[in-house]
């Protein structure tokens, strides 16, 4: 086909940019990118090693390939929780009360995306890595609280998504008005409630002092964990207050219009 | 009665305010897909967990009993937010197939190729019909007593039944060694997990099997009651963790 005037100023036109309210799609995208490419990695390094060196924690390879990765787990959990909050809290906006309707729907956006990350390491933490377990334990007979799955689910996957949770209750907290004049109570549900998964890991841990073995994945000793995720539930409350004032904010941009 | 809201009164967003909403749609899918795996996998897994997992844990007593009565739960919770503000009739269906998705994708890649369990072994059973019944139950008759009574018993009764041309062939008898078991028991002595003796002494206890071949019925009927009951306790759950408070203090 022939080129014409036509095609050339077509082409030549600047790539569309995304609409006010999905500014920061990017990043999202990139969380998610990041989050993924990270785990997908942990569980290949697991297929590398846990057969080969995480059956028994007394051997010196255990030390080398799993104690090691915990204690670098630990840095990079610290630094994370440490930088996120603390950019989150020390960028806060305290000129709340003259915030126009437009920037509190996209941050609204925002919120909603950092939410969705949270419960993108929700699903890591309580769907896939969460059931692996029962799969490791059904093969290997624990003799420490540090497995080769552990060491993952529990010790990383487990405050990665807690500090996650903060980072979206920060956020609504520090750059949104209805947020900061109260407390959500569902979005403090769905970031605590899930954040008391990671302090079962004491009662079951505790538990599995008496019972080494896992005969019985739906047992008493785990049903702190699902208490735990119930809270998750208070998503639909975050949803139903966002909605609302996104209402209610569409509707006062239509009128000034 | 119900009140008569004039159909002038839902305006449809046009132009940047309609995109800007459905943006936010898509947002909340995505939110919402890994949510509900997440969350609803976690407690399906450590509830009814080994009787999901292992073929020969799928069993006439507990397995019909166990799995409908956790698997009601999320659905309902999910059903008074969905369906009670925003009329969508999908809740039970949009969790049942969340829940499928996230424990297929741990069957292949957390059992079958990290521990070598055969996929067969360890194939998820699926609610799916169950949670069909209970949102079109649920939008047909807009009434949570209905839904409760019918549609929790539906949800239960509707659970061997739908799984039965998953899971029947592994009932097939067969003779090994001069004992006569199951292919799904064969699996289970063939590949030996630390969950098998405490198997054997929870499931070969029990006066129910002495009823023969009502034991399924039977458990199924239970967990139809049982569903009943569970379905509006849960639908209040939903409702309490969906509220829009904002306190004073924590």
């Amino acid at each position: 086909m022939a080129t014409t005037t036509e095609h050339v100023s077509l082409s030549t036109e600047k790539p569309k940019s995304l609409p006010w309210y999905l500014i920061d799609l990017p990043k999202y995208l990139k969380g998610f990118g990041f989050l993924t490419i990270m785990y997908i990695g942990l569980r290949l390094y697991q297929g590398a090693f846990a057969i080969a060196h995480g059956l028994d924690s007394s051997e010196p390879a255990f030390e080398q390939y799993w104690m090691r990765l915990f204690y670098i787990e630990l840095v990079i959990i610290a630094a994370v929780a440490s930088g996120f909050w603390g950019y989150l809290w020390l960028s806060r906006d305290r000129q709340l009360d003259q915030l126009a309707p437009k920037e509190e729907i996209r941050r609204y956006f925002t919120l909603t995306m950092w939410i969705s990350i949270y419960t993108f390491a929700v699903y890591w933490a309580g769907s896939y890595f969460a059931e692996q377990d029962n799969s490791w334990h059904q093969v290997a007979i624990r003799d420490t609280p540090f497995t080769a799955n552990h060491i993952i689910e529990f010790y990383f996957n487990f405050p990665l998504y807690v500090i996650l949770g903060g980072c979206a209750w920060l956020y609504a907290r520090t750059r949104l008005p209805l947020y900061a004049k109260g407390i959500s109570l569902p979005l403090t549900l769905a970031v605590f409630g899930p954040f008391m998964i990671l302090v079962s890991v004491g009662f079951n841990e505790w538990g599995h002092t008496f019972w080494f073995r896992e005969e019985f994945f739906a047992a008493p000793i785990h049903w702190g964990f699902v208490i735990g995720v119930w809270f998750a539930l208070g998503v639909g409350g975050i949803l139903l207050q966002g909605v609302t004032r996104l209402i209610e904010l569409l509707d006062k941009i239509e009128d000034a219009e | 009665m119900s009140a008569q809201i004039p159909i002038s009164t839902f305006k449809p967003y046009r132009g940047e305010k309609a995109r800007l909403a459905r943006a936010y749609d898509y947002l909340i899918l995505v939110l919402a897909l890994f949510l509900f795996i997440g969350s609803f996998h976690l407690h399906f897994a450590l509830t009814v967990g080994d009787w999901d997992f292992w073929v020969d844990w799928k069993d006439r007593q507990w397995w019909p009993l166990v799995t409908p009565l956790i698997g009601i739960t999320f659905p309902a919770a999910v059903q008074a937010v969905l369906w009670d503000k925003f009329r969508l009739p999908l809740g039970a269906t949009l969790c049942v197939a969340a829940l499928l998705l996230g424990t297929w994708v741990t069957r292949v890649f957390a059992y079958h190729y990290w521990n070598y369990f055969p996929i067969n072994m360890v194939l998820p059973a699926t609610m799916i019909p169950g949670a069909l019944v209970l949102d079109t139950l649920l939008m047909l008759t807009n009434s949570l007593t209905i839904t409760s009574i019918f549609g929790g018993a539906a949800f239960a009764l509707l659970f061997y039944p739908t799984n039965w041309p998953i899971f029947g062939m592994f009932h097939q008898p067969v003779e090994v060694a001069n004992s006569q078991l199951t292919v799904a028991d064969l699996f289970g002595f063939q590949y030996i997990r630390t969950g098998m003796p405490e198997y054997l002494r929870i499931i070969e206890r029990g006066t129910l099997r002495t009823y023969g071949q009502y034991a399924t019925p039977l458990a199924a009927f239970c967990s139809a009651l049982l569903c009943s009951l569970m379905y509006p306790l849960w639908w209040y759950i939903g409702k309490w963790f969906a509220n829009t408070r904002y306190l004073k203090k924590i």
